[in-house]
């Protein structure tokens, strides 16, 4: 049984939204709703401003609280260490997505179901590697079996080992995806307890770490 | 009255059927209206349902799903893909991991392009305008009707002895092959495309200098120190992602620096280890002044620049002497301090560093020597071809000779017109025929030239071009200076609607054609574009119609389309292809879906390979100049290469055989329109910027990464990203004009001076935009992304959620509803969406650089006012 694992090497992200746009297709994401999402901060005054970015998958935890959540025990965590929603255990109540600290869960307006990212398990079992990790083309995100110690992901982690973190530690949900270079109050875009906002892909979002936003007047849409 | 109730008001009388929905049950001779406004009433999203039972996804099946490879073009970057291909739909396309260029990663927008080929707003069958132009009615009639109609009116200018009354304007379409071909048989020269909005004087500085390519493959993952001069390719270069994945190799596994000059903070700029804004247009300057402190110091490669330029070093200095960094200060903003360092860091790494551009550099005014000045650097490096440095293939297109146009080939005729070739710029077909698209809808009010039968292409020139939404759009309208206009589209466009035929398209998805562009492994190779999926209903490629039409053309026309179709003549252009593993070349080409030469030595020191002694067989040498000259093919004398130390070499493809630094061809087209210029890539001042007052400002432009012009907002996962686009404001700029983020504002422009188009400084036209205030643009720069505004193009490009708007009998076999666009587009503006932002090339002038005809995107001024 494989143990697979991420970690994203912030330096090499271009802020390309592959990895994003790769990940909806493939897993036929709902306009509005995502698994996967790259968040832009400008940090500095003109002329000494840098552009980061942060793109955030499901972290995989190992101890996870959309697992606790969840009612009807519809969510488990493989031996391969990956977290996965039951289809038809899954009821749509939400409560995962309300417990989870990295916006990682939404629920799928018209199937009715929970859905996030399982590092494309299919794909996996088709002998491909999930499709964030394929397009990738700052080679940003690095996957693989940390059974392996030939596996890009076990290799990383051999040479970065000390400058790797997760994301909010605090939550205390022993994240399995890590990050090289995070800045860290980038974190504060990710929000906890609904999945990620739309609006924040919006420019005017650029400069702020708020994790989401107001709908303006003259709404009908929820 | 409205067009909806107009058409209500016929819809009564029973003779039309209203929308897009509409399409897939109109019969021949039946009528349609279609309109912008392709949604109807809006439905909430559905509220969560706890405890109900949901409907499982099924994931896709890559073991059983079938592999086709095919080319990407949802920019003009080529990428190599691999379609996955399950019960006939298309699920997945990822990057051809054979594609030296690109492997197995593409961009979001390759990734998106998935969903273009069911997008339920598709145009499914040839339409003929029925009622005015430009108002939307039409009838669906048949292919037949269509090409009988079209060959008609060709016919009749062929007859008339006008075939160039003929012309077919393009945007990115990769079937110049059949199309020049088409317009050859008939005898007209009026092949147009958009090559001034574009790369123009990049290629043509390229040319002028070094002669053999118009594109470079900077040797990125070998370099140490890239000096970038307003490429975005992190975002939007031509090889975006080719070039991108290379420069994160270098960068990060190999300790090379970047350094990037921009006006705006754009995600390249973001991430450079440097970022510096130079007032708009001085890029030259800079380059200039980096040039005089490399000279004065006198560390750089003496030997490159006295053996292989044509200038020599005193001459050089003598030249550059003006050009200090403290005067490049006065006019950029970038302090002699920094240029002086820069400089030094640059050039200490030579010959692993290379000096590149893009628009940012040379979509001005005075941008083909902006970009000439950036070139001269990498000479100086004499990084020209080594490893790690500014490096070229042979070729940066489909290599003829393995790819040869099948027999009978029409002779390219020999008349020419205005339209294509505009005496004023005697540098834009020079070297390869780029024209001066953006004159064209001036030309044809002027009467400077006429058409007969107009072909629009890819071209969304109501909204990418300057002054489309309103000259554009005001000489489409008119019957009289374009009498028929033929539109091929895979959506109902703002083109298509001021056409008088439609031809529903085939999407790249669904079509062959051969693609290549610069290999960064520097190499021959071609690709192959081969159809995933069949196009839907009667959608058709558009080399298909040429060819249709050009069998309908009588006996001289017709020999030259004696294949079957376009699928037919790529399958006898890969004729001469090895066969490799496969059955034939053809066969090859669809297996593999490029074509790589790894046995050849990759392009290093070219210019210093010794000819052959085939090459050297019957040439002649000058005396005088060592130059290697011989009869062509085709009976005329060109030079092959040059006598350098007693070896016969190749050279650079310029008339001296060397990197020009000073340019002949330059002078000598520059005194036909009666411009001063010695030939010098001296930096030129633009008239419109000087003394620029306190109140006025430049607007520029760019791209997203996740755009391509006008084509990819259907694409609704791109469009979801980025549907809007304020205008970009700096803070401190703001501060004083009392402008935040959100603010309404009127922006003013006024058109150009000096020798372009309609040199006027008057005012050009107003438009109201949002503001965004942020740090990332220089102080006196307003920027307004393109690609956004659209009205047509369906529900994701017009921000619209809902239905589709429905007429009787929507046929959901052939394109089905999708749930996305009817509930779950977020940013339609009548839920409290941002909308699908705003076109800001309607009040762009037209204004194409002196010589050349680049247009000048990023010199407009203007001026801005809150309301
Ligand atoms: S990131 Fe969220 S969805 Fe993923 S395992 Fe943790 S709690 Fe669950
Ligand atoms: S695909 Fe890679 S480079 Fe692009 S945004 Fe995602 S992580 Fe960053
Ligand atoms: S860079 Fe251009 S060609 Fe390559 S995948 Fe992206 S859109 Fe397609």
């Amino acid at each position: 049984m494989p143990r697979y694992a991420m970690a994203l090497d912030l330096e090499r992200c271009t802020g390309c939204h592959a990895c994003s746009v790769a990940c909806k297709v493939e897993n036929q994401v709902p306009l509005g709703n995502f698994r996967t999402k790259v968040y832009y901060y400008d940090e500095g005054r003109f002329p000494q401003t840098r552009r980061l970015f942060l793109p955030v998958v499901c972290m995989q935890c190992a101890d996870a609280p959309c697992l606790r959540a969840c009612p009807n025990k519809a969510i488990s965590r493989g031996n391969d260490l990956i977290v996965r929603i039951d289809q038809n255990a899954c009821r749509g109540n939400g409560a995962c997505e309300d417990a989870c600290p990295y916006g990682a869960i939404y629920v799928d307006p018209q199937r009715n179901l929970a859905d996030k990212c399982d590092f494309c398990s299919h794909r996996l079992e088709a002998g491909m590697e999930p499709a964030c990790v394929e397009t990738c083309p700052g080679g940003t995100i690095i996957f693989g079996d940390l059974n392996d110690p030939k596996s890009p992901i076990s290799q990383f982690q051999a040479t970065h080992r000390r400058e790797l973190t997760v994301l909010k530690p605090e939550e205390k949900a022993d994240p399995q995806v890590q990050y090289r270079g995070l800045t860290r109050e980038l974190e504060r875009k990710v929000p906890k307890g609904r999945n990620h906002d739309p609006r924040s892909y919006e420019i005017e979002t650029w400069a702020t770490l708020e994790a989401s936003f107001d709908r303006p007047e003259g709404g009908s849409h929820e | 009255m409205s067009k909806q109730l107009q058409a209500l008001e016929v819809n009564r009388r029973g003779a039309l059927k209203v929308g897009i929905g509409a399409l897939a049950s109109l019969a021949v001779g039946e009528t349609i209206l279609l309109h912008p406004g392709e949604a109807a009433a809006q439905p909430a999203r559905p509220p969560r349902r706890p405890n109900v039972r949901g409907t499982p996804k099924v994931p896709h099946n890559y073991k059983r799903a079938r592999k086709i490879t095919s080319v990407c073009l949802n920019c003009s970057t080529v990428c190599g893909i691999v379609g996955y291909v399950d019960n006939g739909k298309l699920i997945k396309i990822g990057g051809n991991p054979e594609d030296p260029n690109n492997g197995k990663m593409l961009c979001a927008k390759g990734q998106a392009g998935v969903v273009i080929s069911t997008y339920p707003e598709r145009l499914l069958y040839p339409l003929k305008r029925v009622g005015r132009r430009g108002q939307g009615t039409w009838r669906r009639i048949t292919w037949e009707e269509a090409y009988a109609d079209i060959a008609k009116r060709v016919r009749a200018c062929i007859d008339a002895g006008h075939p160039e009354h003929v012309a077919i304007h393009i945007g990115r379409s990769r079937l110049a092959d059949i199309m020049g071909r088409f317009l050859n048989a008939i005898g007209s020269p009026v092949l147009l495309n958009h090559r001034a909005l574009c790369s123009l004087n990049k290629r043509a500085a390229n040319y002028a200098t070094i002669g053999d390519v118009d594109w470079e493959s900077v040797d990125a993952e070998r370099c140490k120190y890239l000096l970038n001069f307003g490429s975005n390719f992190y975002e939007a270069h031509q090889g975006a992602i080719h070039f991108l994945k290379r420069v994160i190799k270098g960068r990060y596994d190999n300790g090379c620096k970047l350094v990037t000059f921009d006006v705006r903070l754009s995600n390249t700029a973001g991430r450079s280890d440097e970022w510096h804004a130079p007032f708009p247009g001085t890029e030259g300057a800079v380059a200039l002044a980096l040039a005089n402190t490399i000279v004065a110091d006198g560390n750089f490669d003496r030997d490159f620049m006295t053996t292989w330029t044509n200038t020599t070093v005193d001459a050089l200095s003598a030249f550059l002497k003006p050009y200090t960094p403290e005067w490049a200060e006065k006019l950029s903003g970038i302090s002699a301090g920094d240029i002086r360092r820069i400089a030094r860091a640059f050039i200490r790494e030579r010959p692993r560093c290379a000096a590149f551009t893009n628009r940012g550099s040379h979509a001005h005014y005075n941008g083909f020597n902006n970009d000439r000045a950036v070139i001269l650097l990498n000479a100086l490096a004499g990084s020209i071809n080594q490893p790690g440095g500014y490096c070229y293939a042979e070729s940066a297109e489909i290599p003829d000779h393995l790819f040869p146009m099948p027999a009978p080939v029409p002779a390219a005729p020999k008349i020419r017109t205005d339209l294509e070739d505009p005496p004023e710029w005697p540098l834009a077909n020079r070297w390869q025929k780029m024209r001066v698209g953006q004159i064209v809808y001036a030309y044809l009010k002027q009467k400077r030239a006429r058409l007969q039968v107009y072909f629009t292409y890819t071209l969304a020139s109501p909204t990418t071009w300057p002054e489309g939404r309103s000259l554009a759009v005001e000489v489409l309208r008119d019957e009289k200076l374009i009498p028929f206009h033929v539109c091929s589209d895979v959506v109902y466009s703002e083109t298509a609607h001021y056409a008088d035929l439609i031809l529903p398209d085939a999407t790249y998805l669904e079509r062959w054609g051969l693609d290549a562009r610069n290999n960064y492994e520097l190499r021959t190779y071609a690709t192959l574009r081969q159809p995933l999926v069949p196009p839907p209903a009667e959608c058709v490629n558009f080399a298909d119609v040429l060819i249709q039409v050009g069998k309908r053309l009588g006996p001289e026309v017709s020999r030259y389309f004696d294949f079957r179709n376009y699928e037919d003549f790529v399958r006898l252009r890969c004729r001469q292809l090895p066969k490799g593993d496969s059955a034939d070349g053809f066969a090859y080409m669809k297996r593999h879906g490029v074509y790589h030469n790894t046995s050849e030595p990759r392009s290093y020191d070219l210019f210093k390979r010794p000819l052959t002694k085939a090459q050297l067989d019957g040439s002649r040498t000058d005396p005088q100049t060592g130059i290697i000259s011989k009869r062509n093919a085709r009976g005329v004398e060109e030079a092959i290469g040059i006598t350098m130390n007693a070896q016969a070499l190749r050279g650079f493809k310029t008339p001296s055989r060397k990197f020009e630094v000073h340019s002949q061809t330059v002078a000598q087209a520059a005194a036909r329109v009666k411009i001063d210029d010695d030939g010098w890539p001296h930096y030129v001042p633009i008239p419109a910027h000087q003394n620029l007052p306190e109140d006025r400002f430049i607007l520029t432009t760019f791209k997203w990464n996740v755009h391509t012009q006008g084509r990819t907002a259907p694409q609704k996962y791109l469009t979801e990203i980025v549907h809007d686009n304020p205008m970009w404001i700096n803070a401190a700029t703001a501060r004083r004009l009392g402008i935040r983020t959100g603010d309404t504002v009127e922006v003013t422009t006024y058109r150009p001076r000096g020798r372009t188009f309609d040199p006027t400084g008057q005012r050009i036209g107003s438009a109201r935009i949002r503001a965004f205030v942020t740090e990332g643009i220089h102080p006196r720069v307003f920027a307004v992304s393109n690609s956004l505004g659209h009205l047509f193009g369906g529900r994701s490009a017009a921000a619209r959620r809902g239905p589709r708007a429905e007429g009787p009998g929507f046929d959901p076999k052939i394109l089905s509803e999708d749930a996305d666009l009817t509930t779950n587009l977020w940013w339609s503006q009548a839920d409290g969406g941002k909308g699908a932002g705003f076109n800001v090339n309607a009040i762009l002038p037209i204004q194409p650089a002196p010589i050349t005809g680049m247009q000048a995107w990023f010199d407009t001024v203007c001026s801005i006012r809150k309301v």
